[in-house]
């Protein structure tokens, strides 16, 4: 069954006809075309997909779509908006945070949601709040590196 | 293989009484809480229901509250919630560090406590593909006639695997029931059964409304999990205690494990260590209690007998580490082990 | 070339240049690519682990609307596979199946839960066989062999005996020898495989975006399995979410999409679960190690044996390449005078393996290491001081043929030696806490091709054109390695440009240079060299031009921060523009072509299979572990881990870092949780939950230091970063735990289970000695 799907995108009102089965992640890339939230497993096991629903980490892949009604998703492809990088991303980029890139969307909206609650993480909750999205790539040093730097840095 | 997510309608019930008119109106229908481990069941056909009732956005589901002696928390409380409240870690802080350790932080976003408390039991031969599973000649739990663990035995030993259930027995927890009956109370311990393939005593009609906390003064409690990684993965074994101190010997002591077998349950016979200190002896003892009464099977990678050997290990470690810190003068702030207060009203 | 005070684009630790799109979310990868019009491919996978095809049978599914095309074994009756001596297997299987989960047939779809449905209603009927998932039981008397000309199930049987290893240990003071199993460990990069395919039936042309490291062999091996022309076929690789060796050879997906793309005359998108990317596998083998050495007094190693047996899964792959690694990389790491070794690769009713980061060597250097380190304390010789016994003098030529020019193992181990405190900690042992360390190689860059053309081992081409920019076009797969920085630092260092005038095009055929691929660590050394050779040229051009200009002589000319000048001389400089005007004034646009070949000296030892292990530019990595041994539970965490990498020169000491940290966590991975496990060939952890990857929890602060040992052939001196590190991380581990409990562990991984079971053993033992003892 179809209905329609109300909410903010970053930060842009949508509505869209959505089935009851879509995952917010099949919305996010089939439907609203934002490829950039990636899907690394066969369900909840991985954190690739890791976008904000009202400032607030969840998996795209377990997020049905219709639950998402009214409120405010966020996904990589939002924290950019004016065509330039956010402190965040800037630091991935710098700090090498990011080699293969795919596990870093989900990376960085998981720290974002981090950074939107605690400005000045210690290292501990920042391994807290990183420890649902496996990266095979970097051995996390760099991407602990990159979460500290964009916290240190000035706004 | 893996499946596209199978169709099925949704519906948002905004009261009790609709969800439950909901589950009584389709005999296919399943709730839906946080989802987290409802839906990989589902993308693995494990479970295929027709309709999900959304149970998020009804209020009587939600919130946590003290209510006369005893702390109330809604079953649709997020465990991040758990995790953040004020009240949890004034009365009951183990349930918080029990929830601190399930799954990741997004799982814990939409994760709830009824959905932990209400899991269902895993295991290797089950949590697979449909496609696995059928090459396998799937198994009892589902569509099939052997158990790949115990392929003499005619029940299925998956483990129930949430992590909260022991946290809330050593607190004496009870939950309120709702069903076509009307409301219920019973004690946590009570939803449990030792049947991996059916391992909740809840009619299919009913619904976990709220998890009742009683007042606890003096006691202190804690949770420990043996897993392989530091985060997502399933407890081997999670065991929670709590204890109270008079002096130099044990007042009261409650021991509860998860993860050892196909129900989360109250260790027997703890009550004989009351009156004595917490010696090598009595470690000693409660060791052989605790490998007596766990009864983990093949159900993980992990090894059965390792299972078995770090439940012991992390109560002893557990019990041990409480009573010490029983001896001091409560800390400000709370903190997972801080010993709890009285609840007033 | 690099004397002058300009700014220096190698040896900068510059982000990656495609790292904005990653950060983004703007990098595409497979399964990001818009295709509208693409059908849904689905792959129908054997439930069996052996066994005789009778039927498949695909009437019904066929005849499903909305089903565009179904394609089975009889679609395709070419064999493909890595190694031309070795290709035995189909894209869909013929005659019989092998494992449980290779492909049988395939349906497009206008939609998933079409093409799901389908594959339902094919009917596969087949006749069991007698199974084998242990190397023991396919190798044991009478077992049914998988493969016809392979009677005892050994796919690869090599011995090679090098020096008087009879002698040798006749005159080691100490000889030990013991036998070290491996658990089979997996990729598991985060992207799952996918493949978009699109058939253009008017032109009868092939298009195919993959997630391959080595698109040159998907070409290849799509014309020869779809007997379409190599011409009118054309590989593009979009962003790949990592490789580690899984994605060098073809894998049965990419030829399936393409079968289905022209079976449906039509585009069709294949996303495989992350079960499936399980299952396609070709991860590093279950493997014993039989290891045998002698020691002298002062800790050098007078003679090693060495047997090795690989379970190598249902198919030939990488297999005979892996099983010789593993003999030729126990030379070159130390001097070695005698050395044997003998190898079996065994076919058994498992997904194949393959290449891993670290090709070959790891289980035999862990194996190695390991031992050492045991005779070390048997001797009373400290781990450091038995490795600097044994250091090779560069430059020199190991027993079995292979040179080695460069190498720095001897600073790796003073460097880690200094920054883990290591004599001051290891003489205040605390109880639980433990210290141990170990050494690993490995090449740059295989020295000899699998595919042998005769053409150079790498070519770049580079485009100047009106705009003042270059473009670098390489076949060179960019796997997040960061070989595209790489390149480019490469060719602006040649060109005294900025980094950022240069844009990196990789990976479409249609367009880019043919490149050997992103394996055994060869981009920076082959393709460097490449990209240097392509630039010198072009910087030849812009020099003439600049002297032209200058009225002086080209030899004099100079380019550094984009303006040429002559040094000394009077005139201010050239800005880089005005000279690019010059030159292309006379032809347009100029486009140079570099290459590079190794020379065949550098092609191994005159043995059979003498080129596998033979490079031209070895690199090598100490590294010291730290751990804590929980005796209660068995749980071990890492604290610290300090390891010193020889990397020749750091083109770009940020991203060796980051590959350094990579590889080293990765053999954390397979020394403490990861492990495939079959039960009756199927794979129990198929998923990121059973399969555990190491979360950012107890992965340890990674201290890297690089060595510099400036290699002679590598460009500007480099040599390998990406792969060296990972074999001395198992070692380290498990001798870091028996500093600190004082059991040496033989298995992979040491997981808490085998720690409790350990101590509890030794407990038993001492309980025991105690009785006899006090009787
Ligand atoms: C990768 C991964 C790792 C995990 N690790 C852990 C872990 O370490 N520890 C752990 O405990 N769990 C773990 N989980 C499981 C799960 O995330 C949690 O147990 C979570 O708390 C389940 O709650 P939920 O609200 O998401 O449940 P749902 O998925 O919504 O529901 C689970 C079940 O409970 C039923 N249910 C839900 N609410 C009610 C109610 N109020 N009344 C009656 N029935 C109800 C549902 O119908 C369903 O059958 C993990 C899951 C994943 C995917
Ligand atoms: S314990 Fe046995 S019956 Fe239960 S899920 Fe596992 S294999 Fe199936
Ligand atoms: S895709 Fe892996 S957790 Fe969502
Ligand atoms: S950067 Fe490749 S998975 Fe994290």
């Amino acid at each position: 069954m179809k209905s329609i799907l109300r909410l903010v995108l970053n930060g842009r009102t949508r509505e869209d006809a959505v089935s009851d089965r879509s995952t917010l992640l099949d919305y996010l890339r089939a439907v609203a075309g934002l490829t950039g939230t990636k899907q690394g497993c066969d369900g909840g096991e991985c954190g690739a997909c890791t976008v904000l629903l009202d400032d607030a980490p969840v998996l795209a892949c377990l997020t049905l779509a219709r639950r998402c009604e009214g409120k405010r998703v966020e996904t990589i492809e939002g924290l950019a908006p004016g065509g330039r990088l956010s402190r965040l991303q800037r630091a991935f980029h710098e700090r090498l945070g990011t080699q293969c890139g795919f596990c870093t969307p989900g990376m960085i909206m998981a720290s974002e949601a981090l950074l939107r609650r605690n400005r000045n993480p210690s290292d501990a909750a920042i391994r807290d709040a990183l420890s649902g999205n496996l990266c095979r790539c970097t051995g996390y040093v760099k991407i602990i590196e990159s979460v500290k730097t964009s916290a240190a840095a000035e706004p | 293989m893996t499946a596209a997510m199978p169709g099925f309608r949704l519906v948002t019930p905004r009261s009790l009484a609709e969800a439950l008119a909901a589950r009584a109106a389709d005999p296919l229908a399943r709730f839906l809480a946080g989802g987290t481990d409802l839906l990989p069941a589902m993308a693995r056909g494990l479970v295929e229901p027709e309709t999900l009732i959304d149970i998020g956005m009804i209020a009587e589901l939600a919130g946590i509250a003290v209510d006369g002696d005893r702390l109330r928390i809604g079953a649709a409380t997020t465990l991040a919630r758990l995790q953040a409240d004020a009240l949890v870690a004034r009365h009951a802080p183990v349930l918080a560090s029990a929830a601190a350790t399930v799954a990741g932080p997004q799982h814990r976003t939409a994760a709830t406590v009824g959905g932990n408390l209400c899991l269902d039991t895993r295991c290797v031969f089950y949590n697979q593909s449909q496609w696995w599973r059928r090459a396998n000649g799937f198994c009892l739990k589902r569509e099939g006639t052997v158990c790949h663990v115990a392929p003499t035995g005619t029940r299925c030993h998956a483990a129930f695997s949430g992590d909260l259930a022991p946290a809330a027995m050593v607190l004496d927890a009870s939950v309120e029931i709702a069903g076509p009956g009307g409301r219920r109370i019973a004690k946590l311990c009570e939803l449990y059964r030792d049947d991996g393939a059916a391992p909740l005593c809840l009619g299919d009609e009913e619904l976990l409304v709220a998890l009742h906390v009683p007042a606890a003064s003096g006691w202190i409690a804690d949770y420990a999990k043996s897993r392989v990684r530091g985060a997502i993965d399933f407890p081997l074994a999670g065991v929670a205690v709590a204890l109270r101190r008079s002096g130099d010997t044990l007042a009261g002591l409650r021991v509860a494990l998860t993860g050892t077998g196909s129900r989360p349950f109250r260790l027997a016979g703890t009550d004989a260590e009351i009156g004595h200190g917490v010696d090598d002896a009595a470690l000693e003892r409660l060791d052989k209690l605790v490998q007596k009464q766990v009864s983990p099977m093949r159900s993980t990678m992990t090894p059965a007998h390792y299972r078995r050997r770090v439940a012991a290990a992390l109560t002893r470690r557990l019990v041990r580490r409480l009573f010490a810190e029983a001896a001091q003068p409560p800390m400000r702030g709370g903190g997972a082990t801080a010993p709890q207060s009285e609840m007033k009203p | 070339m690099t004397g002058s005070a300009r700014d220096h684009a190698i040896g900068r630790r510059l982000p990656l240049i495609d790292g904005p799109e990653k950060v983004t979310g703007a990098a595409r990868y497979t399964a990001d690519i818009a295709a509208p019009d693409a059908l849904v491919g689905r792959i129908l996978r054997s439930p069996h682990a052996h066994a005789e095809i009778v039927e498949v049978d695909v009437a019904a599914a066929r005849a499903l609307p909305g089903v565009a095309a179904v394609v089975t074994g009889a679609d395709c009756d070419q064999t493909y596979g890595v190694l031309p001596i070795a290709m035995n297997e189909y894209p869909l299987a013929r005659g019989r199946v092998r494992y449980r989960g290779e492909p049988v047939a395939a349906v497009a779809a206008v939609d998933a839960a079409t093409a799901e449905r389908a594959i339902g209603l094919i009917r596969f009927t087949a006749r069991e066989l007698p199974a084998y998932f242990s190397a023991d039981a396919a190798r044991a008397p009478g077992a049914t062999p998988l493969h016809a000309g392979s009677p005892n199930n050994i796919q690869r049987e090599v011995h090679h005996e090098f020096g008087d290893v009879t002698a040798g240990f006749a005159a080691a003071k100490l000889v030990r020898e013991a036998t070290y199993r491996c658990a089979e460990v997996t990729h598991a990069h985060i992207e799952p495989h996918a493949a978009l395919a699109r058939w253009d039936g008017e032109r009868g042309q092939l298009t195919l975006w993959t997630v391959s490291q080595v698109p040159y062999y998907v070409h290849l091996m799509l014309a020869r399995c779809l007997g379409v022309a190599e011409s009118r076929i054309r590989v593009v690789k979009p962003f790949v979410g990592g490789g580690f060796g899984a994605r060098t050879e073809t894998l049965n997906f990419e030829l399936v999409a393409a079968l289905l793309a022209r079976a449906a005359n039509g585009a069709v998108k294949v996303e495989l679960s992350r079960e499936e990317t399980a299952l396609t596998h070709r991860g590093r083998p279950e493997t014993e190690v039989r290891l045998k050495l002698g020691m002298a007094e002062n800790g050098r190693v007078t003679a090693a044996a060495c047997e090795v047996v690989q379970r190598g899964g249902a198919y030939a792959g990488y297999g005979i390449v892996t099983v010789l690694y593993a003999g030729a990389l126990l030379h070159a790491i130390y001097d070695i005078a005698a050395v044997r070794y003998d190898g079996y690769r065994v076919y058994t009713n498992t997904p194949p393996c393959g290449a891993m980061r670290g090709h070959g060597t790891v289980n035999v250097r862990h194996a190695f290491e390991c031992l050492m380190d045991e005779m070390a304390e048997a001797l009373g010789l400290d781990p450091f001081a038995v490795r600097r016994a044994n250091l090779l003098a560069a430059p020199c030529t190991t027993p079995n043929g292979a040179i080695v020019n460069s190498c720095g193992l001897a600073e790796c181990l003073d460097r880690v030696e200094r920054a883990s405190a290591w004599r001051e900690r290891r003489r205040q042992p605390a109880p639980g806490r433990g210290l141990g360390m170990a050494c690993s190689h490995y090449v740059s860059g295989a020295a000899k091709p699998v595919h042998w053309t005769g053409e150079p081992h790498a070519v770049v081409n580079l485009k100047l054109d009106f705009d003042g920019s270059v473009t670098l076009l390489t076949g060179a797969a960019d796997i997040g390695q960061g070989s595209s920085t790489v390149l480019a630092q490469v060719a602006a260092e040649v060109l005294g440009i900025a980094v950022e005038r240069i844009r990196v095009i990789a990976n479409d055929s249609a367009v880019t240079p043919k490149d050997n691929g992103s394996y055994s660590s060869r981009v920076t050394f082959m393709v460097g060299n490449a990209a240097l050779d392509a630039a010198q040229k072009l910087r030849r051009r812009l020099i003439e031009a600049a002297a032209r200009l200058l009225d002086a002589d080209p030899a004099i000319v100079e380019c550094g921060d984009e303006v040429f000048r002559v040094p000394g001389g009077q005139h201010e400089g050239l800005a880089f523009d005005a000279v690019v005007r010059a030159a292309l004034g006379e032809a347009g646009p100029i486009t140079t072509s570099g290459s590079f070949t190794v020379p065949v000296a550098y092609q191994g030892g005159k043995q059979r299979g003498g080129a596998v292990g033979a490079t031209m530019g070895y690199s090598y990595a100490a590294q010291v572990v730290e751990v804590a041994v929980d005796q209660e539970t068995g749980a071990i965490a890492v604290e610290r881990v300090w390891v010193a990498h020889d990397c020749g020169r750091a083109l770009n000491p940020l991203s060796v870092e980051g590959q350094v940290q990579g590889s080293v966590w990765m053999g954390m991975g397979q020394a403490l949780s990861e492990e495939t496990r079959y039960e009756d060939g199927l794979p129990l952890a198929a998923n990121l939950l059973d399969y555990r990857v190491p979360t950012i929890q107890e992965s340890p602060p990674i201290d890297v230091q690089i060595v510099e040992s400036v290699d002679p052939n590598g460009p500007f001196g480099a040599k390998e970063a990406g792969e060296g590190s990972l074999a001395g991380f198992m070692p380290a581990l498990a001798n870091a735990v028996a500093d600190a409990i004082g059991v040496r562990f033989l298995e992979l991984p040491i997981t808490p289970d085998k720690v409790l079971e350990a101590l509890a053993k030794r407990r038993r033992e001492l309980r025991l000695a105690a009785a006899r003892g006090a009787a």
